[in-house]
């Protein structure tokens, strides 16, 4: 099984899926940099898998995301939808071939392109072939430097294109448009589900993506990015039932990601009631169309463990994406391992699986549980020293939000990766190392996981420059941990720091009940009890009755296969 | 596009200021369309934030790019794009329509008039001319065989409202024969039956018909042929791909052996479907130099696309779920969804099968086929902005064509019927109405004009004499629309411009409707500003 096809859909998802694609990116062009350090000249990771090739009409040979994102209208800032490779003239008013009455033009506010834009811009045209990033960088004919993009970008990312360095194929970008509203407007099931309900844009988003699909030989699975927190869970939904009818057996894995401003309550009860019914109705649907949700985002970033080495601002989705992304990542490498040579060396990769398998045995085994937590470790401390392996365990903190702390779960399984860290002797750890040191942390561990696969891989996360500057003082440049941080700015970015070593974690345990169990307890309490406030308001968005006791009726499922006191004696596999 | 109308900032605002506001609100509107009605009208050309462009002739379009905030807008935008999504056409008078009940009423209103007496004079002026229009329509007799000529005339009435008059003129004959191709007696038109396909290539002009179909892919494997002559095609949805099911997927369960076990049982099911196809594939072709053609739904993986194309067959993956049903319609013969008794009677023919490539872009023309009920408008333009035009007038020609046949009717165009609606209403009606209620036709009467006078305004001329020539004729019981010309009066029925019945009839009816709400307003709450974004 090979190729992977991802779907971003909504804000928040596309900030995230794009410096999910600023990292990939980078990958690519560190590959084929002479300056670039080793650990990035030998991958070993298969980027087919996330890639297609395609060709102009010119015959110019393209490498782009396989990717359909889904947006607002107006989210792609100076960024036109058609992006720039497969670029026509631009046009003018005397392209207007099939009219001779008369032309009115209507202009729109230009956005202006932002100084790392206008660099990208600037080293296209310069038609250079070759990557020549390390030296060229702060080329003598530009009047601005590295760290003056670095600097404008914290302080203006509006647009998630406000910060790509990636060329999109024109089939990947699709913007709702004729919605007329805000995008704040656009915030609950029920809008969702009917802007797709009327007109082509069912269709035409479907359309791009059997594009993708027809192309790919043994697809492994679809990768959905989702901002589930408004109207496009709605929009996901119907893509993904589509999905389930027209590629029946491909698995899907979703990740329902939230922004920590999406959490601001305003306090009024009806916007309580209409948040509460959305996330119940919009996790229902969502679930029962894939494989594995990943529900990923906190409520205060900033103030988090995972944070422990960051500076983030939670309003700034730009630096909470930027989190996010690395942990996607870093999910992403073991799935491009399996379609390499056999021959490849154990010593760089190790522990390849698919979508499909990561699917099975995170849900697939001894319980039904289809909502998997994700941990993670940013930078992941090397493996030196006695308690290596605890304390990257303890390093590993939580991402998904709603979750049980402390629970101890005999049957929970996880699968785990680990890339870029060093070994005991300062170079990359070794599989053979990184197994060791984990499964002997796990043997003295009190709660240790029923199974736990592990993949590991030699090339750390690099970060390219229009990452945020948000690391603190103690981060060096390859993400180690220094003893005496040297006084210098006070957080560092991508100008000081080149590159992370990454450990993420997916568990499915008992402690994702809480969440499940908010679900279920909004489900009923705001939609389906008796004289429920918010019958009315779900019944707007569509949705029968009945539907809702079978919404209802799977979450229960749910918790009742985590429920630690589940009879044993009940269908035991 | 941010192409933004009337964005006022009052919160709440008490009865008469919100009734202004509407008022206004429809107004703006109004002026962002006028410029596009008929076939004098302005294209648009957007600019959007990103420099990037979007050209426009069409209502419907011009407004989905819009980004319109005024709610009272939005509900205006909202019928006329219902108008479209329901008859395909007249979004541009709908707006205007609307924008000039408002306008009529704002003069009674700031007289003093109550809202509610002028939208009870709306309510009749609705009915009559409801009643009005059945006398006015032109019927048209559908028998086995339609009224060709009566059909290109609408066509072509509506494409050169859309696109230069020669082009019009070649898409107008396309439009036609596409619909009747895929016409069947007795039964509704389903225009997804032909299939509008794009390319792009130096010449509009080269845009065709193709009886048969065109998709937007080709084979997978590079031994199949690129070029097959008399072929049987089958129409399937199986899946001909390797799939982990989930059976064998047991991860730590089983071992590697067991786990290579279940792939190979699986790879076998799926090498024995296609090799049942291969077998129907030897049955029909044996014995002559028949090709064969599968164009499936599902996937096909390489080790099955290997087999196929060892045997000699060429085989398409991935077919838009439509396909299944026009391939049928064009080719003969059945969908099939497993292929565990497939026999040659599932089979369809096409005398030609080929791929264009152009870049990553494969196309495959099934053609040649035997009394096709699907067929494919292939639209060739230079650039995407023609590709869309061309498109846009061919969606609206296809709901011309059709609509004229399930109407049985069509309508004298060009301001005709406007007009002589105007004349009827001031005339005949308004006499009949007791007290101030009288005002409300008039209005209703005098708002029906805002067609003719914006064709008048659009060619350049002086809508005043317009209006007066025309209705003075009218009142000499000629019926004479606007020649956008010279201004003078014609008979739109020499001329062959017909409007759609069901278009007309759908704007007289939704336009006051929404009118009526909008004078009919309490207050205007504006939707409620949310804090959380600053932007
Ligand atoms: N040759 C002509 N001379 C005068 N008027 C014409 C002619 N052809 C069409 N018209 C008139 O033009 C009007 C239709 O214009 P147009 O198609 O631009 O607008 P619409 O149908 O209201 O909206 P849209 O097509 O944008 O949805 C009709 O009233 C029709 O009678
Ligand atoms: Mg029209």
């Amino acid at each position: 099984m090979k190729e992977i096809v991802t779907v971003q859909v909504g804000g928040f998802a596309n900030f995230v899926g794009s410096h999910f694609w600023n990292f990939q990116d980078e990958l690519l062009g560190l590959a084929e940099d002479p300056y670039a350090d080793s650990v990035f000249k030998k991958q070993h990771l298969d980027m087919d898998v996330l890639y297609r090739t395609g060709e102009t009409q010119q015959g110019i040979l393209t490498y782009t995301p396989r990717l359909v994102s889904i947006g607002f209208q107006g989210s792609l800032g100076s960024i036109s939808s058609h992006g720039t490779l497969y670029n026509h003239e631009p046009t003018t008013t005397s392209d207007v071939t099939t009219w001779t009455a008369g032309v009115s033009t209507h202009m729109a506010e230009r956005h202006k392109k932002n100084l790392f834009l206008r660099s990208l811009y600037e080293e296209q045209d310069k038609t250079t072939t070759v990557d020549d990033r390390t030296v060229d960088r702060s080329g003598p004919q530009r009047e601005y430097q590295d760290k003056d993009i670095v600097e404008s970008l914290e302080k203006g990312v509006k647009f998630w294109t406000d910060f790509s360095k990636v060329d999109y194929h024109p089939q990947s970008l699709y913007e709702l448009s004729g919605l007329w509203m805000d995008d704040w407007e656009f915030d609950n099931y029920g809008i969702g589900r009917d802007a797709l309900a009327h007109g082509l844009r069912e269709e035409e988003i479907s359309e791009r993506l059997r594009f993708f699909v027809e192309e790919c030989d043994r697809v492994q699975g679809f990768q959905f990015m989702v901002d589930d927190s408004g109207g496009f869970s709605a929009v996901a939904a119907e893509l993904l039932e589509n999905i389930a009818d027209e590629y029946s057996n491909t698995p899907v894995l979703l990740y329902a990601l939230r922004a920590p401003e999406s959490y601001v309550n305003l306090g009024k009860r009806k916007q309580t009631i209409l948040r509460s019914l959305h996330d119940a109705v919009s996790f229902s649907r969502l679930s029962s169309y894939c494989n594995l949700v990943v529900p990923v985002g906190l409520p205060s970033l900033s103030t988090s463990q995972v944070s422990s080495f960051f500076c983030i601002e939670d309003e700034k989705p730009y630096h909470c994406s930027a989190i996010y992304a690395a942990a996607l990542h870093s999910i992403s490498l073991p799935f491009r391992m399996g379609s390499l040579a056999p021959t490849t060396d154990l010593h760089y990769v190790s522990g390849a699986v698919d979508v499909n398998d990561v699917v099975q045995i995170l849900s697939g085994q001894s319980r039904r549980n289809k909502v998997a937590i994700l941990d993670m470790a940013m930078p992941a401390p090397s493996l030196t020293g006695n308690e290596a392996g605890e304390k990257l365990l303890d390093y590993l903190h939580p991402v998904t939000p709603e979750i049980a702390e402390d629970v101890e779960d005999l049957q929970a399984v996880e699968t785990m990766t680990i890339h870029g860290v060093l070994g005991p002797g300062g170079h990359q750890a070794s599989a053979f190392e990184v197994k060791d040191t984990i499964h002997r942390a796990y043997e003295h561990a009190t709660t240790r996981p029923k199974f736990c696969h592990l993949s590991m891989a030699h090339t750390p996360l690099p970060i390219p420059l229009p990452f945020p500057s948000i690391f603190k003082n103690i981060v060096g440049q390859h993400g180690e941990l220094l003893e005496n941080p040297a006084a210098g700015p006070s957080l560092k970015g991508s100008l000081d720091i080149h590159s992370i070593p990454m450990a993420v974690r997916l568990r499915s345990s008992s402690a994702i009940l809480p969440y499940l169990e908010n679900r279920l307890g909004y489900l009923r309490r705001y939609g389906v009890d008796r004289g429920a406030p918010g019958a009315e308001l779900v019944r707007s968005w569509g949705f029968e009755k009945d539907e809702l006791e079978d919404f209802g009726e799977a979450l229960s499922k749910m918790v009742i296969e985590l429920k630690p006191h589940r009879e044993v004696s009940s269908d035991s596999d | 596009m941010s192409l933004r109308v009337l964005n006022p900032n009052a919160e709440v605002l008490n009865k008469s200021a919100a009734l202004h506001m509407n008022i206004n609100a429809a107004k703006g509107l109004q002026d962002v369309l006028k410029t596009n009605l008929g076939p004098k009208g302005t294209i648009k050309m957007l600019v959007g934030g990103a420099g990037d462009i979007k050209l426009t002739k069409d209502g419907n379009t011009l407004l989905k790019e819009m980004q319109i905030q005024n709610p009272t807008a939005i509900m205006i935008a909202r019928t006329a794009v219902a108008q479209d999504d329901i008859s395909g056409d007249g979004t541009t008078s709908t707006v205007l329509f609307i924008g000039e009940l408002m306008k009529q009423s704002e003069r009674c209103i700031d007289e003093g008039m109550h809202p509610r007496v002028l939208v009870d004079g709306f309510e009749i002026a609705k009915r009559a001319t409801l009643q009005f229009l059945e006398k006015f329509k032109t019927p048209v007799v559908m028998g086995e065989e339609p009224d060709k000529e009566i059909l290109k005339m609408v066509a072509r009435t509506t494409l050169r409202t859309k696109l230069y008059e020669a082009l019009a003129d070649q898409l107008t004959d396309i439009v036609v024969n596409a619909v009747l191709c895929i016409r069947k007696p007795e039964e509704a038109i389903d225009l997804f039956m032909v299939e509008i396909m794009h390319m792009r290539h130096k010449f509009d002009v080269d845009t065709r018909l193709v009886e048969g179909l065109v998709l937007d892919h080709g084979s997978r494997h590079p031994d199949m042929k690129r070029r097959a002559e008399n072929c049987y095609i089958l129409t399937c949805n199986v899946s001909l791909e390797y799939e982990k099911s989930e059976i064998n997927a047991g991860f730590f369960y089983s071992n590697a052996e067991q786990r290579e076990a279940m792939v190979a049982a699986e790879r076998r099911q799926v090498d024995e479907r296609v090799q049942k196809i291969i077998e129907l594939k030897n049955k029909v072709c044996s014995g002559n130099d028949n090709n064969f053609v599968v164009i499936n739904q599902k996937g096909i993986d390489p080790p099955s696309l290997d087999l196929l194309a060892r045997a000699g067959i060429v085989a398409l993956r991935r077919a838009k779920r439509r396909n299944m049903e026009r391939l049928v319609l064009a080719c003969g013969g059945e969908a099939v969804n497993s292929v565990d008794d497939i026999t040659p009677d599932c089979l369809g023919w096409a005398g030609l099968v080929y791929e264009h490539i152009l870049g990553e872009e494969k196309y495959t023309f099934v053609e040649n086929v035997k009394n096709p009920h699907s067929c494919t408008i292939l639209i060739k333009g230079p650039n995407d902005h023609t590709i869309a035009q061309i498109k846009d007038a061919v969606r609206d020609g296809l709901r011309a064509v059709k609509n004229t046949i399930e109407d049985e009717a069509v309508v004298l165009g060009a301001g005709a019927f406007e007009v002589a609606a105007r004349q009827f209403l001031m005339n005949e009606v308004k006499k009949t109405v007791q007290g101030r209620a009288q005002l409300g036709v008039e209005a209703f009467a005098n708002a029906l004009l805002v067609v003719p006078k914006t064709l008048a305004e659009n060619s350049g001329l002086d809508t005043q004499d317009v209006i007066i020539s025309l209705t003075g004729e009218h009142d000499r019981g000629n019926i004479v629309g606007l020649n956008q010309h010279t201004g003078e009066p014609i008979d739109p029925q020499m001329e062959g411009i017909f409007d759609n019945y069901s278009v007309k009839r759908q704007i007289v009816n939704s336009g006051p409707v929404i009118a009526s709400q909008l004078l009919l307003v309490d207050e205007v709450i504006r939707a409620g500003r949310n804090m959380r974004k600053p932007s």
